[in-house]
C-alpha cells in the first residue's frame, strides 16, 4: 500500500512536468527535489523523469561548486577541492549513477550519507548533476552531397544540478540584508543588494521586497543561499523596467527560511532603493 | 490574484502532506497511514539548437555571431546561408525560484573531412527568476573560420546546467 501510494507521488510529479513543458527534445529531463539536506544519520531519494519524447540514457554525478561573491557557482576540479570539499564527496553515495529510461519513466535515485568518525562538526556540500548522454552524433551524413562549405551541429549536453548538503553537528548562522539598488546590467535592469552571513552554515530562504502600504509584494524570488564559503553575496535580480523604476523608493525586504522549515524570518530591514 | 490564493492553497497541501510523510515514516510497520509526498521539482527542456546554418569560407578568417535572440552576423569574406537559431531551454519549477545557468564558455567543432573551429559561447542571463509558467535562456556563440575552411559537417557538444542554489 505504501509503496503504491508512493509510487502514485512520483506519477503526479511526472505528469505536472509533462504538462508544463510542450517541448520534447530527447534528453529533457525533470529533478525533485530540488535540494537536499541531510543530518547524517538517512538518506533520501531524489527522484529523475525522462520527459522527452524518446529514450534517453542519464547520467547522474556529484560535482564540487563554490559560490562567488557575485552569487554564481563555480565549478571547481575535483584535483582542486579541498579537505572538506573531498569530504562531501567521500560521506554522500548514491545508486544508480546511469540508467536509460523510456519517455515519462520516472527513476529513484537512492542517496545515502555516512559520516566517517571523527568529521568535524559543519557542513558538508556536493552538487549532484542528472544529465542525458547524448547519442553519438554522426561525424559524416553520407546522403549529403559534399559542398564547399562548412555546415555546423553543435549539441548541447543540458542537466540540473541540485545541492546536497550534509550538517554534522550543532550548526547555527544568521545573515544581514545590506544597502539595495537598481542597476544596470547587461542583461537589463537588476534589484541588487549584498547579503551578510555569520555562523558555521549556510543560510537558504526566500526573499520578498515589499513597499508600505501596498498590500502584494513587488518582488518575490525562492530559492536564496548564501553558501558557508563566502561571508557575504551579491544578490542581483533582473527585473523589468517597469518594475525597476517602482522599485525606487523606501521598501521592507525580509529573508525568511524556505516554507517547508516555517519559513521564519532571518533578517528583515528597511532599505530605501535608489 | 486568485491563481495565487489558488497555488498558495495548494502549497499548504503540499507541505501538510509533507509534513504527514516525515511522520508516518516512523510509522510505516504499524497503521496503513496513506502518504503521498509532493516534491518540488525542477525541469529543463532544450527546444532549439544553436546553429550557424551553413557558412562558405573565404580567403581570410573571419568570424559568423549568433546572438543569443538567433539573429546572425556574418563575417566579411565569408557567405552564410540556411537559417540561425540560438539554443534555447525553458526551466520550469516552483514559482519565483532562482535558477543559476551555468555552462561551457566556448567548444571545439571537429569536421567530418578534418580540420577543426572553435565557437565561444555566450549565455542571455546568469540566472533566471522562474514565473508561474517557468523561464527561458538562449545560448549564442561566435564561429571563428579559418582561411579556406575545410569543407564538411562540422560537429561539437558543450554543457549547459541548470543549478539550483
Amino acid at each position: 500500500m505504501l509503496r503504491f501510494l508512493k509510487g502514485f507521488g512520483l506519477f503526479s510529479a511526472a505528469v505536472l512536468g509533462a504538462a508544463a513543458s510542450p517541448a520534447n527534445a530527447a534528453g529533457d529531463l525533470l529533478v525533485a527535489p530540488t535540494r537536499v539536506v541531510l543530518d547524517g544519520s538517512r538518506g533520501t531519494e531524489v527522484v529523475l523523469n525522462n520527459i522527452g519524447s524518446a529514450p534517453a540514457t542519464y547520467r547522474i554525478s556529484l560535482e564540487i561548486k563554490r559560490m562567488t561573491a557575485l552569487g554564481g557557482l563555480d565549478e571547481i576540479e575535483e584535483a582542486d577541492a579541498n579537505a572538506a570539499e573531498k569530504a562531501a564527496l567521500a560521506m554522500i553515495s548514491f545508486n544508480p549513477r546511469r540508467v536509460t529510461l523510456p519517455p515519462n519513466q520516472p527513476q529513484v535515485i537512492r542517496v545515502g550519507v555516512r559520516v566517517p568518525e571523527g568529521t568535524p562538526a559543519g557542513e558538508y556540500r556536493a552538487h549532484m548533476l542528472f544529465r542525458a548522454v547524448p547519442d553519438a552524433a554522426p561525424a559524416t551524413d553520407p546522403a549529403k552531397p559534399v559542398t564547399s562549405g562548412v555546415s555546423i551541429a553543435l549539441t548541447p549536453i543540458y542537466g540540473i544540478t541540485i545541492p546536497v548538503i550534509v550538517r554534522v553537528g550543532e550548526l547555527g548562522a544568521s545573515a544581514q540584508i545590506g544597502e539595495a539598488r537598481v542597476e544596470e546590467t547587461v542583461d537589463g535592469p537588476a534589484f541588487a543588494f549584498d547579503l551578510t552571513r555569520s555562523g558555521n552554515r549556510s543560510v537558504y530562504g526566500d526573499i520578498e521586497v515589499t513597499r508600505p502600504g501596498l498590500a502584494e509584494p513587488l518582488l518575490l524570488a525562492r530559492g536564496i543561499a548564501v553558501y558557508p564559503e563566502v561571508g557575504q553575496r551579491k544578490v542581483s535580480l533582473r527585473v523589468p523596467a517597469e518594475l525597476a523604476a517602482q522599485l525606487k523608493g523606501p521598501v521592507k525586504i525580509r529573508y525568511s527560511e524556505d516554507r517547508e522549515v516555517g519559513g521564519g524570518t532571518i533578517d528583515e530591514a528597511d532599505r530605501v532603493v535608489k | 490574484m486568485r491563481t495565487i490564493g489558488m497555488k498558495r492553497a495548494l502549497l499548504g497541501a503540499a507541505i501538510a502532506a509533507l509534513a504527514m510523510n516525515a511522520s508516518a515514516a516512523h510509522a510505516a510497520s504499524a497503521t496503513g497511514t496513506a502518504k503521498a509526498k509532493i516534491l518540488r521539482q525542477i525541469t529543463l527542456t532544450n527546444t532549439s539548437d544553436l546553429q550557424y546554418a551553413t557558412v562558405i569560407s573565404g580567403a581570410t578568417a573571419s568570424t559568423v555571431a549568433v546572438s543569443t535572440s538567433g539573429a546572425a552576423t556574418c563575417g566579411a569574406g565569408l557567405t552564410c546561408t540556411g537559417t540561425t537559431s540560438a539554443a534555447n531551454f525553458n526551466i520550469a519549477g516552483t514559482s519565483g525560484a532562482v535558477v543559476l545557468v551555468g555552462g561551457d564558455s566556448s567548444v571545439t567543432l571537429n569536421g567530418s573531412l578534418g580540420g577543426t573551429m572553435s565557437s565561444t559561447l555566450t549565455y542571455s542571463a546568469s540566472n533566471v527568476t522562474l514565473t508561474a509558467t517557468g523561464g527561458s535562456f538562449q545560448v549564442g556563440g561566435t564561429l571563428s573560420v579559418g582561411a579556406n575552411q575545410t569543407a564538411g559537417d562540422y560537429s561539437g557538444t558543450f554543457n549547459v546546467t541548470a543549478n539550483y542554489q
